[in-house]
């Protein structure tokens, strides 16, 4: 239990894969203009990772090496081919605001980037958590990111407008370069945190 | 790791493995086509009707128009209250798909974007009330977008979202036009 609990927490601090790991910066930019948009990203991609998870761990013994790659994205495609699908039926509004996005996630370094470090050498449900820590992480961040560009660069979040008329928006924190200035700054203050905690955490071992 | 370096593999093993992956996924995403597409295209239709009653509130018949595919007549008692006419435009990043809704005065009641790459939180400002009440009621003349605040019969563009803005604009331009076409082909 205590491992299958690391497993899912390590996707989420100490290897977030946007704040430390540094994978899928794309998206993190390009989808991180309103919280909302980040929000649902996130939880697509919480959601395909930890299937394509379950799904390499499962197939993890017939599948060739040689040929490993391919067949994860294939197996990629499929999921994400399918959700499409069942949205495009039964929620076609959600299908209409997701579009483009979830298209996109077939391609995401993150998700094949886990099939190939952990599911491919792990059970289906260690395999499991971590698609879902990765997946929370990413949420996680996407969403914190979201929420500060949003909140600069138009003055509300998830579209209700905090600020009055007095605000001038900074408009650049909705455009890419904004995005940059921001997951530079949000990656330095990660790392700050984290090694105050791990310097504690030495002085509580040396104590 | 180093078991499977030494293990040789002939490539029709390979192949067999991949062509297996792939047929699979196939067969699975074919299925899954199966069941919802027909649910799918139901609803699409369902989501058309939807998004004609909320450009054209009180009509209580949406009858095609002869001789133009995906136009239509909103009737009211049998008298026509507006015409819904498709329209494309190329914005910021590709092409805008619009569904324009004209009343007979030539009028713009309003619009709805079916699809759109826009920018979001920028050009995608578009698809929001806000910039959508901005084009209602406008005529011909008035369809051009200005950045000058102080001008209140023309339209105003979104702010960072000029080539948005004026890709629409556009289009219910060329959607009245075509309307007033129409109109003018049918009374001579």
């Amino acid at each position: 239990m205590k491992e299958i609990w690391n497993i899912f927490k390590k996707g989420i601090f100490a290897e977030n894969p946007i704040f430390v790991l540094a994978l899928s910066l794309c998206p993190a930019l390009a989808v991180t203009t309103t919280a909302a948009n980040a929000l649902t990203m996130g939880l697509s991609v919480l959601f395909v990772l930890s299937m394509n998870n379950v799904i390499v761990s499962l197939t993890r013994k017939f599948v060739n090496p040689k040929v490993r790659v391919p067949i994860y994205i294939t197996s990629i495609a499929t999921i994400v081919t399918v959700v499409q699908l069942l949205l495009q039926a039964f929620f076609p509004l959600l299908y209409k605001s997701l579009g483009i996005y979830l298209s996109l996630i077939v391609v995401f370094a993150i998700i094949l980037a886990r099939a190939e470090v952990f599911a491919s050498k792990n059970a289906v449900i260690p395999s499991f958590f971590d698609g879902l820590g990765m997946g929370s992480g990413f949420a996680l961040a996407m969403l914190s990111i979201g929420i500060i560009r949003e909140l600069l660069g138009n003055g509300s979040i998830f579209g209700i407008q905090l600020f009055g008329d007095w605000y001038n928006p900074a408009l650049i924190m909705i455009l890419p370069p904004g995005a940059f200035i921001l997951i530079g700054y949000m990656v330095a203050g990660y790392k700050i945190i984290m090694e105050r905690i791990e310097s504690k955490q030495a002085k509580r071992g040396e104590a | 790791m180093e078991t499977t370096q030494k293990k040789e593999y002939s490539i029709f093993g390979i192949a067999a493995n991949l062509a297996m992956a792939c047929l699979v996924s196939g067969i699975i995403i074919a299925a899954v086509y199966f069941f919802t597409s027909p649910i799918a295209v139901q609803k699409s239709i369902i989501l058309k009707n939807n998004s004609m009653k909320a450009l054209v509130k009180d009509a209580d018949e949406f009858k095609p128009i002869d001789g133009k595919t995906e136009w239509f007549e909103a009737k009211v008692k049998g008298k026509t209250v507006a015409y819904i006419v498709p329209s494309e435009t190329k914005g910021y990043g590709g092409k805008i798909k619009l569904l324009v809704a004209v009343s007979p005065e030539n009028k713009v009641i309003g619009y709805d974007v079916v699809s759109h790459n826009e920018t979001p939180g920028l050009g995608d400002g578009i698809t929001k009330d806000s910039f959508k009440s901005k084009l209602a009621g406008k005529i011909l003349d008035n369809l051009k977008v200005v950045k000058d605040p102080s001008n209140k019969d023309d339209i105003q563009a979104i702010t960072g979202a000029t080539i948005s803005s004026r890709a629409v604009v556009n289009g219910i331009k060329n959607a009245v036009e075509e309307v007033a076409a129409l109109k003018g082909g049918n009374s001579k």
